[in-house]
C-alpha cells in the first residue's frame, strides 16, 4: 500500500497538544490528508471526554499538557479506553519510559507532512498491515503491539 | 620515632597485638585525640571505639600475621561528637627479621574533602545534564512552533510564488529541527551526528511534502556510516535541503520520471557531498545574475566549510559536488574529483 493512499480511509484522530499553533497546523494537514480530526484538546479531562464520546482510531498526545497535566498519565487512561496513543513530544526519553502505554513516539521537532506519513503507517500497522516502509523519525513501541481495540 | 611523630600523613605504628606504639601528631590532630592517651592503647579502643570495625580488624590482623597487606581500605570514621570523616587506610608489616617484635605501619589518609568534591562534581554534572535536556526540549518546542507557523502561513497564502518561498523556509527550519531531534535523542553532551541517518530523515521529510507521486520521482541517500560533528552536519543538511529542493523543482518538468541521489563520502579530513539527478539538466543560458537565495545559501555554507562547489550539468542530469579537500593526496584517488577550476561555477536553476 502506498503511504499517500492510506489517509483516504477517513479514520478519526484526536490531537492533545498544549501548543495551539502546533495543534492547529497538525489538524489542518491531517484533515487535508483525509482524516477526521476531533476537537483539539490540551488537558487530560477534556481529552478523556472527547475520547469517550468519539473513540478515535489514534490519539496524538504531547507529554507536556496544559495545567501541568501529563501526557503519559493520559495515555494510560486512553489505553484503558482502547484508544492507541502516539506521543508527539520532544521529551524522547520520557516517551521511551512509557512504551507499555503508547504504540509509538514521533519526537518534536517533526514536520507535519512527516506526521501524516507516520499516522498512515501506524494505522495500517494497527490493522495488521506492515507492508508500508517505517517512516524516518518514528519510533514504534513493538511491545505494545497492535491493539485489537484500534480496529473498532 | 621522631620522623614518625612529625609525619604530615596521619600514621600509626602498631605491634603484633595491634597496640599503638607510636603515633604522628597529624593523626591526633585530624581525629581529635589526645597524644598521651594514644600510645599503649589497643588500636580498636582509640577515641570512642570508632576504629573498632570488624573488617578493619580482620585486615590488620592478617597484615600483622604476614598474610597480606592493606592497600587502600576506605571507611567512614564516625564519632558522635565529630563530623564524619572518609578515610583511606594502608597498612604494611615492617619486616626486620625479628619475629618477636612485629611492627605494623598504618597510614590513614583523610579523603573527606576529596570525596565531597567528587560528590559535588557528580551533582553538578547531573544538574548540567538535566538542564541540557530541558534546553533541548525547549529548543525542540520552539522549532516546532516556528515550523508550524511557517507551514500554516504557506497554506493560507494565495500567491503561488510566496507559498513556494514559505515552503522553502519551512524546509530550511526543518533541516535545523531534524538535527536538533537527532541530538536530543543522543546522550547529553554528544555532539557527533550519524550523517547518513540525518540526511535520510531530511530527505524523507522533503520528499513527503514535495514529491506528489513517489513512483514517479525517487529521492534516496547512499549508504554510509560517517560520523560528523554537529556544526558541520547542520551546514551539510542545509546545503542538501537547497540542492534537493532545487532538483525536485526544476529537474523533472512535465511529470518526467526520475531519481535524485544524495551521497557523502568522508576520507579522513577530506569529504565530498553530492546531489545528483537524472533530470533535464540546467539551461545553458542561465545568467549569473539569476542566482537566488538557495544559491547564496549553498555558496555561503560551502565557503564556511572551506569547501568548493562544483557543478556538472548535461542532458542526462545534473550533479552538484561540494568538495572539502584538506589533504590533496587522498582526495584524487578516492573521489575522482577533478580540478575545480575546470568546472563552471555553481548556480541554481531557480528563475529569480
Amino acid at each position: 500500500m502506498d503511504p499517500l493512499d492510506a489517509p483516504k480511509s477517513g479514520k478519526t484522530l484526536m490531537i492533545v497538544e498544549d501548543e495551539v499553533l502546533v495543534a492547529m497546523t497538525l489538524r489542518d494537514v491531517l484533515e487535508d490528508a483525509g482524516y477526521q480530526v476531533l476537537d483539539l484538546t490540551e488537558r487530560h479531562q477534556d481529552a478523556v471526554r472527547v475520547a469517550q464520546e468519539s473513540r478515535p482510531a489514534l490519539a496524538l498526545v504531547n507529554i507536556r499538557l496544559a495545567g501541568r497535566d501529563d501526557g503519559i498519565e493520559l495515555a494510560e487512561h486512553l489505553k484503558a479506553l482502547g484508544v492507541p496513543v502516539l506521543f508527539i513530544s520532544g521529551q524522547v526519553s520520557r516517551a521511551r519510559t512509557a512504551q507499555t502505554v503508547a504504540i509509538g513516539s514521533m519526537p518534536k521537532p517533526y514536520s507535519a507532512p512527516d506526521m501524516v506519513v507516520a499516522v498512515a503507517y501506524l494505522l495500517a500497522w494497527l490493522d495488521g498491515d506492515d507492508s508500508l516502509p517505517r517512516p524516518q523519525g518514528l519510533e514504534v513501541f513493538e511491545a505494545a503491539g497492535p491493539s485489537p481495540a484500534a480496529a473498532v | 620515632m621522631a620522623v614518625m611523630a612529625a609525619s604530615p600523613t596521619p600514621l600509626l605504628l602498631l605491634d603484633g597485638q595491634l597496640t599503638v606504639l607510636a603515633v604522628s601528631a597529624s593523626f591526633c590532630v585530624t581525629f581529635q585525640l589526645d597524644p598521651l592517651s594514644v600510645a599503649g592503647t589497643d588500636v580498636f579502643s582509640l577515641g570512642q571505639g570508632e576504629w573498632d570495625r570488624p573488617q578493619l580488624r580482620a585486615l590488620l590482623q592478617a597484615t600483622s600475621a604476614g598474610a597480606g597487606e592493606v592497600d587502600a581500605y576506605e571507611m567512614d570514621v564516625v564519632r558522635p561528637d565529630q563530623d564524619l570523616r572518609n578515610v583511606l587506610i594502608q597498612a604494611r608489616r615492617l619486616d626486620y627479621l625479628d619475629l618477636e617484635n612485629i611492627r605494623v605501619l598504618v597510614a590513614v589518609s583523610d579523603v573527606t574533602e576529596a570525596r565531597a568534591d567528587a560528590r559535588l562534581k557528580d551533582e553538578a554534572l547531573a544538574k548540567h545534564s538535566v538542564l541540557l535536556k530541558e534546553i533541548r526540549h525547549r529548543v525542540a518546542n520552539s522549532l516546532q512552533i516556528i515550523a508550524s507557523v511557517l507551514l500554516q502561513t504557506a497554506r493560507n497564502t494565495q500567491s503561488e510564488e510566496s507559498r513556494a518561498h514559505l515552503s522553502d523556509a519551512h524546509h530550511r527550519v526543518m533541516s535545523v529541527a531534524g538535527l536538533e531531534r537527532l541530538l536530543s535523542a543522543s546522550p547529553p553532551g554528544d555532539e557527533e551526528v550519524r550523517l547518513h541517518a540525518y540526511l535520510r530523515s531530511l530527505c524523507a521529510s522533503i520528499g513527503a511534502s514535495m514529491i506528489a507521486d513517489p513512483k514517479q520521482i525517487t529521492l534516496t541517500v547512499s549508504d554510509g556510516h560517517d560520523i560528523v560533528p554537529a556544526r558541520v552536519s547542520l551546514s551539510l543538511g542545509l546545503i542538501v535541503t537547497e540542492l534537493v529542493i532545487n532538483a525536485l523543482k526544476h529537474a523533472f518538468p512535465d511529470r518526467r520520471r526520475g531519481r535524485v541521489t544524495v551521497g557523502y563520502e568522508g576520507h579522513g579530513p577530506n569529504w565530498i557531498l553530492s546531489v545528483r539527478d537524472d533530470g533535464v539538466g540546467m539551461p545553458s543560458d542561465l545568467a549569473p545574475t539569476s542566482a537566488g537565495l538557495g544559491t547564496s545559501i549553498v555558496e555561503s555554507l560551502a565557503k564556511q566549510l572551506r569547501a568548493s562547489v562544483e557543478i556538472e550539468s548535461t542532458h542526462a542530469g545534473t550533479t552538484v559536488n561540494v568538495v572539502h579537500t584538506q589533504l590533496a593526496l587522498v582526495v584524487n584517488a578516492t573521489t575522482g574529483a577533478a580540478d575545480p577550476a575546470a568546472r563552471p561555477p555553481w548556480r541554481s536553476r531557480e528563475a529569480s
